[in-house]
């Protein structure tokens, strides 16, 4: 090959540059257009509705898929390892069902969340709908947040102090409402998967002054079984007992939430509840 | 026209001296190394997504749970806080309208890398080119023929200016071509019409998504090209004026890097200090008011920007040509 001489060098280069430059002004005016004069266009996507997966037993179908959503207990809140329940009913289910394939589909808890917000989540999100509709297995907390008004994170100091127990027993059933248009808007996106509702506990059992509390959480408890009990594909598991006398062995550090032993408590309770 | 034809050797002599010097071929040789492992780390980033997840949207709700996450959170940041919640409401947009943000294709790789590369990567090739476009006569000693011939100084400037504006051109032009030909190898050639939502209007904490409107991811990038290439001429309009200051081209460089990596420190303080909003180098990243990201001091806006790197790229021009139409040379 011979070299370029230096005027062809310069027109190819010249050439392309300018013509590069024109391009990248007009990209600008574009953009400076679109940005300073926007116009709203509607875009219509198509809506995108998955399949409902397959009714029956988990041992008789070909793969678990679970969707789980609540707040930070579902979210694994106060286990060090980060897995909370959830990740260990993954684990404990693979064992169960060595012949299926058990997948965690999407853990969409966030922490603080409470009943009325979850509700609007399910109304309105298409992103949650999405990822319970493709589950064959729910699992979900909430409640803990409507009832003891803290978020995650607060010291538990602070935690009971807020605590009033005659406030307790006055938000419950509002709360229970609640729960029930979460229960009944989780029927609509999904009337075929296995719902588990993990109960409460009273994380105060310990604290004299506040183990009355309790006996709200055992109204919560009943009320949200009742609610449960509507459907024949959604039960509940109970953990109250699991922080009484125990308390201290599965309860984190910010005595509220459980920790790692606590969740796998959970989780143990949840596989024993599917079939 | 009579001027043209004068100035137009000038311009072809300097645009075939940054050519010898080979500095053209040195950036397309660190496009060449750096794409490829930036498109090997996405690659992996896809495989483990799509290890655990079974669809995008999956993936997406996941992210914007995440992000509720550290929204819930006490100890995160008000600023930071703002910034989430804006991507949670624009990640909801596209979840909402069934439009995947991130689908792995070459376009949308390029789309991605351009605007990663707005505030240091650009700027960084740009003094590659420019910062010894005076400075360097200066060291070899080259600027006393270029003055003692019958060409007035503003001329030699000005052609200098022209052909490093050319090349500019290139360089951008060239980044986006190379991205879309080697990340298409592995991610596949499409994507070009794909929808991308722009045109969100942040009002305080929350989005107005009443202006957002698909545009073809094509469009999109031809945009953004644009974008770059308005910062990236500034960068290269400054760094021309620092080569002309300072006749030492190391000196020249390690000025205008420091200038440029500053910019970005402050842009990522979320900071409280409004005026550093007047700092060209907060405003280089032009491309967030196409995607709808916050920018990195509230209140700032497009035509903000563009005004102020307008100033500085005006009021560098004036230095540059005042003080080398005027500087004595000695040695």
């Amino acid at each position: 090959m011979r070299p370029l001489s230096s005027g062809n060098l310069w027109r190819i280069i010249g050439i392309f540059a300018v013509l590069s430059t024109l391009l990248l002004v007009a990209g600008f005016g574009f953009a400076v257009k679109d940005l300073l004069y926007p116009k709203g266009g509607a875009f219509t996507g198509k809506s995108n509705v998955p399949a409902l997966p397959a009714e029956g037993k988990l041992s008789e179908g070909k793969d678990i898929v679970i969707t789980a959503i609540g707040d930070s207990l579902t979210k694994g809140t106060g286990d060090a390892s980060g897995e909370g329940y959830v990740k260990q009913l993954v684990a404990l289910l693979k064992q169960k069902y060595p012949d299926t394939s058990v997948r965690l589909n999407n853990n969409l808890a966030v922490n603080g969340l409470k009943a009325d917000w979850l509700e609007q989540l399910l109304e309105s999100d298409k992103g949650y709908s999405f990822a319970l509709r493709q589950a064959n297995v729910i699992v979900f907390t909430i409640g803990g947040n409507d009832l003891f008004q803290i978020a995650s994170g607060t010291s538990p100091g602070k935690a009971a102090d807020g605590l009033n127990l005659d406030k307790l027993k006055a938000d419950l059933p509002q709360a229970l409402n609640r729960l029930a248009k979460v229960v009944k808007r989780l029927h609509a996106i999904n009337p075929h998967a296995q719902v588990v509702y993990v109960g409460m506990y009273n994380p105060f059992y310990n604290i004299p002054e506040y183990r009355g509390g309790s006996l709200q959480i055992q109204q919560w408890n009943e009320r949200a079984y009742a609610l449960l009990h509507q459907y024949s594909n959604m039960t509940m598991v109970p953990t109250f007992d699991l922080f009484e006398n125990a308390i201290g062995r599965y309860l984190s550090s910010d005595h509220f939430h459980p920790n790692h032993d606590g969740y796998a408590q959970i989780a143990a309770r949840i596989v024993q509840s599917l079939e | 026209m009579k001027a043209l034809d004068r100035l137009l050797p000038l311009i072809q002599n300097e645009t075939l001296k940054i050519w010898k010097k080979k500095r053209f071929f040195v950036i397309l040789l660190v496009l060449l190394i750096l794409i490829p492992i930036f498109t090997y780390a996405q690659h992996r980033i896809d495989e483990t997504n799509k290890k655990n997840f079974k669809d995008w949207r999956n993936q997406l709700v996941q992210q914007i749970s995440e992000y509720q996450n550290t929204l819930a959170s006490d100890r995160i940041p008000e600023e930071w806080k703002l910034s989430r919640r804006i991507a949670v409401q624009q990640l909801q947009y596209y979840l909402d309208h069934d439009v995947n943000p991130n689908s792995p294709d070459g376009v949308t790789f390029t789309r991605t890398f351009l605007s990663n590369a707005v505030t240091l990567f650009f700027p960084l090739l740009v003094l590659a080119l420019a910062s010894d476009l005076v400075s360097g006569e200066s060291a070899a000693g080259t600027i006393k023929m270029l003055l003692t011939r019958p060409v007035r100084r503003w001329k030699i400037l000005f052609s200098k200016l022209v052909a490093l504006s050319l090349y500019v051109s290139l360089t951008v032009v060239m980044t986006a071509v190379l991205c879309y030909l080697i990340s298409g190898a592995v991610f596949g050639y499409k994507g070009w019409e794909m929808p991308v939502f722009t045109g969100f209007v942040i009002n305080g904490s929350s989005i107005d998504s009443g202006f957002a409107h698909a545009i073809p991811q094509g469009l999109y990038l031809l945009m953004e090209a644009g974008l770059i290439w308005v910062s990236a001429m500034t960068v290269a309009l400054l760094a021309l004026m620092v080569s002309v200051l300072v006749r030492s081209t190391a000196a020249s460089i390690v000025t205008m890097m420091a200038a440029v990596i500053s910019g970005t420190i402050l842009s990522n303080m979320a900071s409280s200090w409004h005026s550093a909003k007047f700092i060209f180098s907060v405003n280089l990243q032009l491309t967030d008011y196409l995607a709808g990201s916050p920018p990195p001091i509230t209140g700032m806006t497009l035509g903000f920007s563009l005004v102020t790197l307008a100033c500085w790229g005006i009021a560098s021009l004036i230095v540059s040509f005042s003080v080398f139409t005027k500087q004595d040379i000695l040695n």
